[in-house]
């Protein structure tokens, strides 16, 4: 198990003492919450694409935060490998680069596919959307690998799920890196931000290929 | 080794052997990366001197730094580094004695190499039909790229990823002027960066390798990792405050040189005849933010983004992937007396799909035009192409029968240095090279400095050298670090790269080691080249710049005075510590340098 899921498989567990008591009451009266909502209105990583200027900056950020190493008892940060980044710069020819990271779609079609059941407690399948910051997190002891998530992030939003070579189970979904995104911090272009979705935001929710397609449109046939 | 993943890819054409050797960590400490261990590399795989650049026995590598795969600021570049396809000396010891050859490439190829889990690439042999190497991590196959040979560089660039299906690797790969063996080809990546002098494309082509495409998981490991991320988050910071200078390099990418040379005398313009464009307006930034510039590019941890991407429309409507640049604007504009922005950008941009040297063909193309104009030939000469003076379809022309190798076009891609010695009546005056090597976008006359950085680089004529002995030691140290000598210039003081050495590795480089280190592989660069049999009589510079005076712009009169250049000559040779009468690197020098096997 790496690092950061014990982290926060740590927190997670800190919140379920303190709510498990509050839902068992509940249970008991014959509540049951089949799916998590959004915890008020969704805030990700939101992309300036005339901006972009293909660093990848972004992508070493992300895997420093989120792929924390332990030396000598100390936690730091990663060296910054941009294979292990949950945002991804998709470069095409004629010249665009398209930074994605997980939308936090608000259908989430990635749960909606997850076919393990909700669970009574807390209502979470084994894919859910974590309250604190709205992220999709996957718990890996439910989960079975059978990649349907990543499938239909594919097919019905921008692909960004990738599934494990060994377990089959689903990586590489924002976390937001807990309320401080790195990616927003560290763009030398400003082209990357962290802000409330809002209905008119263009270019979400959909795939790099489309995008790519929509910008090339509007850069070099103009 | 720490910062390094000690590995070097060997991969014979001729066998299909792969072999994965250990680097010797004595070569890491003394000769760094990129191209300084490409140099010691080449010296260890060459038999030894007058090797035929185009045989099976020169080696070709393919050199990222130990900043390549890092978030180093600027940490992009992989030197390309073999024998050179383009030199010759004076005195021919050997018939095939040619200079060592080194080019930089930007982009994400090295990192990517690095990330595979290999400090290099070499490539030795000669495959038998097309192929290409295809490595993820530790697979590494020779495939056959038979389908892709004689693709364009902008078509290959699009198509072959897609074929792939992985868009997450990445490539560098020859044009059919490299496949065609044209001697100035060039190596492509992302369709327009270019590893592009030096003939590498050519020695590339040679073995039959269209391209190499790579893809890695993993990172080296290095010595001090919590000052390593204390080193980063301080560079990074420099990103988020500005200058001028900083402003000027990122809105105007190395484009803005283009109005500022012409204003001060010192660009090529007519084969280098004149200093100053007077259409120069048409072809700079200002120009080209209207008419063509959408988009801005960086390389690999580059805070800049000097690559313009964009679209010329009218008659030469392009796809421009990076236009126009300093040296390919000039090149293929101002040194052409051509004035036409979007003609330029198409020229670019077919030099580009070819796969071709635009510093090397601009300058061939411009002593052409010279030839004609003075009528020491004709249109026979030159298969009825009518090739004046600020003509851009003519130059079209010109660049297609260059990059196919037909008619004219086989002379002409063997560059001035030979067509001057065909066409005689004199042309050798204006024939504006160094060992063979073509010069580049920035003139003499008026700044005589610039003469230092063609006559002593050790690749043959070259604007990336400096002139001055320790601005060289610099740009090498660059070179073999895997880091952008361009960018990089205008954050020097907060990148702090030996420190970032030291933590990555381990080892405390003290500012005189880091300076020696520079100082060692431009030494042994040197002496590649001496035992070729390259003297001082090969350091010399085109007589056009002593006969020939400006006659407009701001430096009207400009000539270089023979004698006090030949006083600067020897000047950099004493400081050297290198042989006046010869230019050898003294035994003392050597021995200093911890090169005494050369002696």
């Amino acid at each position: 198990m790496n690092l950061t899921s014990e982290i926060s498989r740590k927190k997670f567990l800190k919140k379920l003492a303190i709510g498990a008591g509050g839902m068992a009451l509940l249970g008991n009266f014959g509540f049951i919450f089949p799916f998590k909502s959004p915890n008020g209105e969704i805030k990700a990583i939101i992309v300036d694409f005339d901006k972009c200027a293909g660093c990848r900056t972004c992508e070493t950020a992300c895997s420093a935060y989120n792929h924390k190493v332990e030396i000598n008892g100390e936690i730091f940060y990663g060296l910054g490998n941009p294979d292990l980044s949950n945002i991804k710069v998709w470069h095409y020819n004629p010249d665009v680069d398209v930074p994605v990271t997980c939308f936090l779609c608000e259908d989430t079609p990635c749960i909606e596919a997850c076919p393990i059941p909700p669970d009574p407690i807390t209502g979470r399948k084994a894919l859910y959307r974590d309250e604190i910051f709205n992220t999709i997190k996957c718990d890996l002891d439910r989960c079975i690998g059978c990649e349907k998530c990543s499938k239909a992030c594919r097919e019905k939003s921008g692909g960004v799920i990738f599934t494990n070579k060994d377990t089959g189970k689903p990586e590489r979904m924002c976390t937001l890196c807990d309320g401080e995104p790195q990616c927003v911090k560290y763009c030398p272009y400003g082209a990357l931000q962290y802000l409330s979705v809002t209905p008119d935001m263009q270019l979400r929710n959909t795939s790099p290929e489309k995008i790519a397609e929509i910008l090339i449109e509007k850069y070099y046939h103009n | 080794m720490k910062g390094y993943n000690g590995i070097l890819l060997e991969i014979d054409l001729t066998t299909g052997q792969i072999n994965k050797k250990q680097i010797r960590e004595e070569d890491i400490k003394k000769y760094i990366g990129g191209r300084g261990l490409g140099m010691k590399l080449l010296y260890d795989n060459l038999p030894g001197p007058g090797v035929d650049p185009l045989s099976p026995e020169n080696p070709l590598l393919f050199m990222p730094g130990p900043f390549s795969g890092f978030p180093i600021p600027f940490s992009s570049r992989t030197c390309v580094v073999t024998k050179s396809p383009r030199t010759s000396s004076v005195n021919k010891r050997f018939e095939f004695g040619s200079t060592v050859s080194y080019s930089n490439m930007g982009g994400f190829v090295g990192p990517e190499i690095r990330f595979a889990g290999y400090d290099g690439i070499l490539i030795k042999g000669k495959a038998e039909k097309p192929v290409y190497v295809f490595i993820e991590d530790d697979v590494v196959e020779i495939r056959d790229a038979s389908r892709y040979w004689g693709m364009g560089t902008d078509d290959f660039d699009k198509y072959f990823i897609q074929d792939l299906g992985d868009r997450r690797f990445e490539s560098c790969y020859i044009g059919p002027a490299g496949e065609n063996l044209v001697p100035y080809a060039s190596v492509i990546n992302t369709a327009a960066r270019a590893a592009g002098r030096g003939g590498v494309g050519c020695v590339m082509g040679s073995k039959k390798l269209k391209a190499i495409v790579v893809k890695g998981s993993q990172i080296p490991k290095v010595a001090n990792h919590k000052e390593y991320l204390e080193l980063l988050e301080k560079s990074r910071k420099a990103f988020s405050i500005d200058n001028d200078d900083r402003k000027f390099w990122r809105e105007q990418g190395t484009t803005g040189a283009l109005k500022y040379s012409s204003d001060q005398g010192s660009q090529a313009v007519k084969n280098y005849s004149e200093g100053t464009f007077e259409g120069i307006e048409n072809l700079a930034t200002e120009s080209a933010r209207k008419k063509i510039w959408k988009r801005d590019f960086a390389c690999f941890s580059c805070a800049l983004s000097c690559k313009k991407s964009g679209y010329a429309k009218g008659a030469y409507g392009t796809m421009v992937h990076d236009a126009p640049e300093y040296e390919t604007g000039t090149m293929l504009g101002a040194n052409l007396m051509i004035d036409s922005l979007e003609g330029m950008a198409k020229l670019i941009y077919i030099a580009d799909d070819y796969g071709i040297d635009i510093i090397s063909a601009g300058n061939t193309i411009g002593f052409l035009m010279e030839c004609y104009d003075k009528k020491l030939i004709d249109k026979d000469f030159l298969d009825g192409i009518d090739l004046q003076w600020g003509s851009v379809d003519d130059s079209i022309q010109m660049l297609h029968k260059i990059g196919k190798m037909e008619g004219i076009g086989k002379l002409a891609a063997q560059g001035v240095k030979p067509l001057a010695e065909k066409i005689g009546q004199g042309s050798g005056e204006f024939a504006i090279h160094v060992k063979g090597h073509e010069l580049a976008a920035w003139n003499v006359p008026a700044y005589e400095k610039t003469g230092i950085s063609y006559t002593t680089s050790n690749r043959g004529a070259c604007h990336l050298n400096g002139g001055e002995t320790d601005g060289q030691n610099e740009i090498v140290m660059m070179d073999s670090l895997g880091a952008c000598a361009f960018a990089s210039n205008w954050y020097k003081d907060d990148l702090h790269y030996r420190h970032f050495l030291s933590v990555l590795t381990g080892i405390e480089w003290t500012e005189e080691e880091f300076n020696k280190a520079g100082e060692r592989i431009f030494n042994l660069e040197k002496m590649m080249n001496f035992r070729e049999g390259f003297d001082k009589n090969d350091d010399i510079l085109p007589e056009r710049f002593y006969k020939n005076k400006f006659l407009h712009g701001p430096k009207e009169g400009a000539i270089v005075d023979r004698e006090e250049f030949d006083k600067m000559m020897n000047d950099y040779y004493e400081a050297r510590g290198w042989d006046k009468e010869t230019s050898k690197p003294t035994d003392e020098k050597l021995e200093e340098l911890g090169l005494g096997y050369l002696i």
